[in-house]
């Protein structure tokens, strides 16, 4: 049988196992540790999968489900598809990349990241960059920081991931709720989350050279 | 004589070789077509469309992508022939 490994995210070092919905229909996630640092993997045939829809979801579902395990933990996400030889090959990962994995999850300490997408209902009838603005407004309060994602659609007037400290969420939803009663006739609102903060950390990791 | 003709041939042929690329990219232009899939999506989650309507959608739009995505890897693998 295959030792393949499918990484997901890391976490500051702590044994975890769960159920997962997973990567190529994975049914355990555990993790492989690298002194203080620990890896959630779950087990694959292979070190290349194929990026189909069904498996990006499952990939940020699993995170999903560690960032709000028992009383949560804060996750740096690895993008879709790293799978690697076996466990040894990780460990050797974690270890080239241990000060910029050991950097971001400080960064991100407590952090979660919210998604949140505003389509216009009545083009015509609304100024866009009035609304824009004081939507940004009311979020920018009570976030961290925050990416401006791609508009790729006319009617999407914004589209932006926030860094959330997770103790403030709630005030996070409030504002959310506060914008949709103040423009129920002119905007939709799609407030996605929590996710690991895939758009405030950035790790490049060299698979290849580690013997992927 | 030959290089009159040349001379009003050539810039009738490049405005049509102009007008034929930017046809073929927009007929072809894979990013608009992976934006209008992001909307089909977004609009369904939001109950702006409805699932039949998405699906439809959906379908069309990754078929023409899968053309487009053959169309465009044809074409520059021609011009690496040319080169």
């Amino acid at each position: 049988m295959s030792e393949n490994l499918y990484t997901y995210g890391i976490i500051e070092q702590e044994d975890i196992q769960m159920d997962i919905e997973g990567v190529q229909d994975a049914e355990t996630l555990y993790t492989v540790d690298y002194r203080t640092l620990s890896a959630l993997v779950s087990e694959i045939d292979t070190t290349e999968p194929e990026r189909t829809d069904e498996d990006v979801q499952r990939h940020n579902r699993v995170l999903q489900q560690v960032l709000e395990f028992e009383d949560g933990r804060t996750v740096v996400p690895m993008s879709f598809g790293m799978a690697f030889k076996n466990s040894r090959t990780i460990k050797g990962v974690i270890r080239g990349a241990r000060r910029a994995l050991r950097s971001a999850l400080n960064d991100i300490d407590g952090m979660i990241e919210l998604g949140v997408k505003v389509i216009t209902i009545q083009e015509d009838t609304i100024n866009e960059g009035e609304l824009r603005n004081d939507i940004v407004e009311q979020l920018s309060a009570v976030s961290v920081n925050e990416t401006e994602n791609d508009l790729f659609s006319d009617r999407l007037i914004l589209n932006k991931s926030y860094l959330v400290d997770r103790s403030n969420r709630s005030e996070f939803d409030e504002a959310i709720e506060a914008i949709e009663s103040t423009h129920t006739d002119s905007v939709k609102i799609q407030y996605t989350g929590p996710w690991a903060p895939y758009n405030f950390v950035d790790i490049h990791i060299g698979a290849e050279q580690s013997g992927r | 004589m030959l290089l009159i003709d040349d001379l009003l041939i050539r810039p009738f042929i490049s405005l049509v070789e102009i007008i034929q690329n930017m046809a073929l990219d927009e007929m072809y232009d894979t990013e608009k077509i992976r934006d209008e899939l992001k909307e089909n999506q977004l609009l369904f989650e939001l109950g702006e469309r409805s699932e039949s309507e998405y699906r439809q959608t959906k379908e069309k739009l990754e078929t023409q992508l899968k053309l487009a995505d053959e169309i465009r890897s044809q074409m520059s693998s021609k011009v690496e022939i040319k080169q």
